[in-house]
């Protein structure tokens, strides 16, 4: 009797483990993932919504749960979630030295991508181990960023400001012009650049360092081979440093506030910005405002900084990795480009133009033969970038030199362990 | 001396007392002022759109729409209401028996004890959470709300025990021999003296560990990491992004949280001073 | 004198010799009562603690950590920034006084129960229910040196217009301005600590002080505030600590630290070390020396404000 009862017991037990192996399999079929992403409520949001949406629909047995994450401490959520083994499958990184920060934990794409798809990408570069993309994608950058320089057509005219400076001394003409018409020339202060409430002067040591250098010899200033305080960047450094003294900008550069209200407000010519900004200048100022590299070089300027600065990654202990790929990949068709470029960003994928005519304008600089540099700060160990963030304002403000400026930026370098200003980029 | 100089004197003397008084409440006008400031900011703020803040003036209800839809508010204000409640009364329990034990009990070891409380306020959060957080992620403490609690319970109970020692010790010790002499232990002491007494100091507590967890953004962003248990001051995190803000949105955010602040300190205000319980009890 | 003589007569918690059951039940109760916060202290606090000191001698960047003593200390010493960042911690400590003694004599004029006292102690408490965030913004927007700063227009008012302080610009004076926006977000919390003290003192000494004639600022002096020490006392450990790490969110709004190492304060240098550099050992050792700080800082004040019971 009892070896009856046994077998049912055994019998019922395997039914239902077969039951269950089977419902497994069957619910395998659908996947959900995990996406993080730290864009706040901007049109990068948007875009990523979307994208999301449209990839759901083409692939329905996928499923991605966007997850808006806190933009400040993203990064530090993510690492406690990678200690923790809690880490979304897919998440937004930033490119550069950034994102080779966390190669460990990222899944490099090398077997995914063929050459051709990469040289498809145009930030594939930045974006991959060692930035050598044979070495492996480690991002899949979401749209182009631009540093850039706008002006006011209107108040340039008005100061009698023929042609648009290309170099120190065509801008120290027109700040001369438009400081004698009562306007502002260049407005520097906190917002809108919400990085931080001081002015981020990584957007113009990017425009300095393109009137010095190639863009591949921007490593020399990774490893030291190039050091901060050589005698070109201390020229170059010092004559931005004057620029309030000589009366090219406003007096209180580092603390005033709402400074794209006041360019928008017709109260300064020009301002230095990211091209995250390009809808609400629009918006607010038409066919006025225009796009100029920022001149702050000797020799007339000739590069244009363009650059994917984020994108989106997988994690090496998703247990869906492929599925997670598989979003990568779609955001290089043409479906996601043109979600992408109606969301006001512009896409990172060659041969596609945004809605946005201040965007094409952009666009144009790189077709019209000024040479791409990538955005300094994501190039340069981010020590440095601290360093760098807190001395040059200062210097800006007057309250140093940028030669001292500069030493400490070269002192934050030395300092860091080897392995951090080697020939890997780490 | 005159009458009438008498009067005068009177007169001199009414004045002076005026003006100090007339001139104590300019001051405390002038510091309510100040007081109220972020609070009118916030408002005049939080009714203006995006573009409206760039250029400085007009009135529109489109960010609190864009708020509401932009997260869920009312979710996250109940996980925050939850989650600080619970360890307010944690903390209220183990704060409330050390206070009564360092304070008033002290026996052979208490100092020591209560130095080592003392102390572990004095070291930096940034510095042993991430410890703290690896310690409670093996146990499997992330991701839910008694997680949450236990770290903010923790991290308050030495200020809040700190505090309530302080206010015990300097309770008479004569209410204490009356009722020992009456026979009552000192355990029901506790309950049925002490406590009564302290209730500006329970106000205290409860009120300042209301905003303190309230307000939390690095142990709420680590502890709870799903949007699903997020608190409110967490959610508002994500509204700025690296290369955008929205100011607006921000300031209507922080008026919804500073809302239930403001009410927990109004109702519980009244019970800050004892006043005539003190008498009454002798 | 002998040895023991001298023992028995320094000052120290008067011990009672468990003879009697009452003071058996007595001490038997204190641990009880004490258990509570002990289990939880302990194991949810001093445990990370203990491994805080641990990871001080380590460079541990969050996943793997290697030992390397004293070293840990004496690279951060080396560091100077790390000697800038002490510097502007002595500087704040400047701040707790006034921190102190601004809410003490507002609770000292509420506590006279003056008309509106209720509406008043609502209002001067309010601000502590605003993010720092919020904050932030409006000090920034209060030290702004231009037409729209609200100090320009104070001091423009007052006819003092030639002045034109541009605190937040420069590396010497930012700190100074964080100093004044921490004073102000402070100033409830204080102030409500001091009325929970006030609360404590026997209304018959107010009343037998007014029969002999006292003066409201007599008794304020010779009454009020020496039973109101060790609420002076706890509130000056309370504004140090709050001084010294719990400004994070504030000065990363306000000035992120700068101009250059202007307002990078110990708490600063660490969240950047552990965070955003994600050196989490030199930020284990600076939190150590924190620790130390803040420890001999409330020691000294101890000593100063030395109370009697």
């Amino acid at each position: 009797m009892r070896r009856i009862i046994g077998a049912c017991v055994a019998l019922t037990v395997l039914a239902v483990l077969a039951g269950a192996a089977f419902a497994a399999r069957g619910s395998s079929r659908s996947v959900t993932l995990t996406l993080w992403h730290n864009y706040g409520t901007g049109g990068n949001a948007v875009a990523t919504k979307n994208l999301v949406a449209a990839f759901e629909k083409q692939n329905p047995n996928i499923k991605i749960n966007v997850v808006s994450q806190p933009g400040g401490n993203y990064f530090q959520l993510l690492q406690a979630a990678w200690i923790a083994h809690t880490a979304p499958d897919l998440s937004v990184e930033w490119t550069g030295l950034f994102d080779t920060k966390y190669e460990k934990q990222l899944l490099n794409l090398k077997p995914y991508f063929t050459t051709g798809e990469l040289n498809k990408i145009n930030g594939a570069r930045w974006s991959s181990s060692n930035f050598t993309p044979s070495q492996g994608l480690l991002v899949m950058p979401l749209e182009n960023q631009f540093y850039m320089g706008f002006y006011n057509r209107a108040l340039f005219k008005k100061a009698g400001v023929t042609s648009v400076p290309t170099d120190w001394s065509q801008l120290f003409a027109a700040c001369t012009k438009l400081k004698a018409a009562g306007i502002t020339p260049i407005v520097y202060g906190a917002d809108p650049q919400a990085i931080g409430p001081n002015p981020y002067p990584f957007y113009d040591l990017s425009y300095i360092a393109a009137g010095l250098f190639s863009p591949t010899q921007l490593k020399g200033l990774y490893t030291g081979q190039i050091p901060w305080t050589s005698p070109g960047l201390v020229k170059e450094v010092g004559l931005w440093a004057s620029m309030p003294k000589k009366g090219c900008t406003n007096s209180d550069v580092l603390t005033k506030t709402n400074i794209l209200g006041a360019f928008m407000k017709g109260q300064a010519a020009m301002i230095i910005d990211g091209n995250w900004d390009t809808a609400t200048l629009r918006k607010a100022m038409g066919a006025n405002v225009a796009p100029f590299l920022p001149p702050f070089t000797g020799k007339p300027q000739h590069g244009v900084v363009q650059y994917s600065g984020d994108g989106f990654s997988v994690s090496k202990e998703s247990s869906h990795q492929k599925e997670a790929v598989q979003f990568l990949k779609f955001l290089t068709t043409p479906t996601a480009a043109r979600i992408i470029s109606q969301a006001g960003l512009i896409p990172d994928v060659q041969g596609f133009s945004a809605t946005n005519p201040l965007a094409n304008q952009m666009l144009a600089f790189a077709r019209t033969g000024k040479t791409v540099y990538p955005m300094i700060d994501n190039v340069i160990q981010g020590d440095v970038v601290t360093t760098g963030m807190k001395q040059l304002d200062a210097a800006l403000g007057g309250d140093i030199s940028a030669a001292s400026a500069l030493k400490s930026m070269k002192q934050t370098l030395d300092s860091l362990p080897a392995n951090q200003r080697g020939s890997v980029y780490h | 001396m005159s009458a009438i100089d008498w009067m005068e004197r009177q007169g001199v003397a009414v004045w002076r007392r005026r003006t100090s008084k007339s001139l104590v409440y300019l001051v405390l006008l002038a510091v309510t002022a100040i007081m109220l400031y972020p609070f009118w900011l916030m408002g005049q703020m939080s009714f203006r759109s995006l573009p409206q803040y760039y250029l400085g003036k007009g009135f529109s209800l489109t960010t609190w729409h864009d708020l509401f839809a932009a997260l869920p508010v009312g979710r996250e204000m109940l996980n925050s209401t939850l989650i600080t409640l619970t360890a307010i009364l944690v903390i209220l329990a183990v704060s409330t028996t050390g206070g009564y034990a360092l304070g008033k009990l002290r026996y052979r070891l208490s100092g020591v004890v209560f130095l080592v409380v003392a102390s572990s306020m004095m070291v930096p959060m940034q510095s042993m959470i991430i410890p703290e957080y690896i310690n409670l992620a093996r146990l499997g403490f992330i991701n839910h709300y008694y997680g949450a609690i236990a770290v903010y319970a923790a991290l308050g109970a030495p200020f809040a025990t700190f505090l309530m020692t302080t206010y015990f010790r300097r309770l008479p010790e004569d209410v204490i021999e009356a009722a020992l002499i009456d026979g009552l232990g000192y355990g029901t002491v506790f309950f049925k003296i002490m406590l009564p007494l302290a209730v500006p100091a329970i106000v205290t507590v409860a009120v300042l560990q209301f905003i303190q967890i309230w307000d939390d953004l690095l142990v709420g962003l680590l502890f709870l990491q799903t949007p699903a248990h997020r608190t409110i001051t967490v959610g508002l995190e994500t509204i700025p992004a690296q290369h955008f803000q929205d100011f607006p949105m921000e300031m209507a955010g922080s008026l919804v949280s500073a809302l239930p602040a403001v009410v927990v300190y109004l109702v519980f205000q009244r019970y800050l001073v004892r006043g005539l319980t003190m008498g009454m009890s002798k | 004198m002998s040895l023991q003589e001298a023992l028995a007569d320094a000052p120290r918690v008067r011990r009672r010799k468990p003879r009697s059951p009452l003071a058996a039940q007595r001490r038997r109760m204190g641990i009880v009562f004490t258990l509570p916060v002990a289990a939880l202290i302990g194991t949810l606090l001093l445990i990370p603690i203990g491994q805080t000191f641990y990871y001080s001698f380590t460079n541990w960047d969050g996943f793997t950590s290697q030992w390397i003593g004293f070293a840990a200390y004496r690279h951060l010493f080396a560091n100077p920034e790390f000697v800038t960042v002490l510097e502007n911690n002595a500087v704040m400590v400047l701040a707790i006084p006034i921190a102190i003694a601004l809410p003490l004599g507002v609770a000292f004029l509420l506590n006279t129960h003056l008309r509106g006292w209720r509406f008043f102690r609502s209002v001067f408490f309010l601000p502590t229910a605003v993010s720092w965030v919020v904050i932030a913004f409006v000090a920034r927007r209060f030290f702004d040196p231009d037409k729209q700063g609200i100090l320009r227009g104070i001091l423009d008012h007052t006819g003092l217009g030639f002045w034109h302080p541009d605190l937040l610009a420069h590396e010497h004076s930012a700190l100074i301005a964080v100093m004044i926006t921490f004073i102000w977000s402070v100033f409830g919390t204080n102030m409500i600590i001091f009325l929970a003290g006030m609360s404590t003192i026997d209304q018959e000494i107010y009343d037998a002080a007014k029969v002999d004639g006292a003066g409201s600022f007599t008794v304020m002096l010779r009454i009020t505030f020496p039973l109101l020490k060790r609420f002076v006392q706890f509130a000056f450990i309370i504004s140090l600590i709050t001084a010294f790490s719990a400004l994070f969110s504030l000065i990363i709004v306000m000035t992120n630290g700068g101009p250059g190492y202007g307002s990078t304060t110990l708490e600063f240098f660490i969240y950047e070390q552990a965070f955003t550099e994600n050196n989490f050992g030199v930020g284990a050792t600076a939190g150590v020396v924190l620790f130390v700080l803040v420890f001999a800082v409330s020691m000294v004040q101890l000593r100063l404000l030395r109370s009697d019971d």
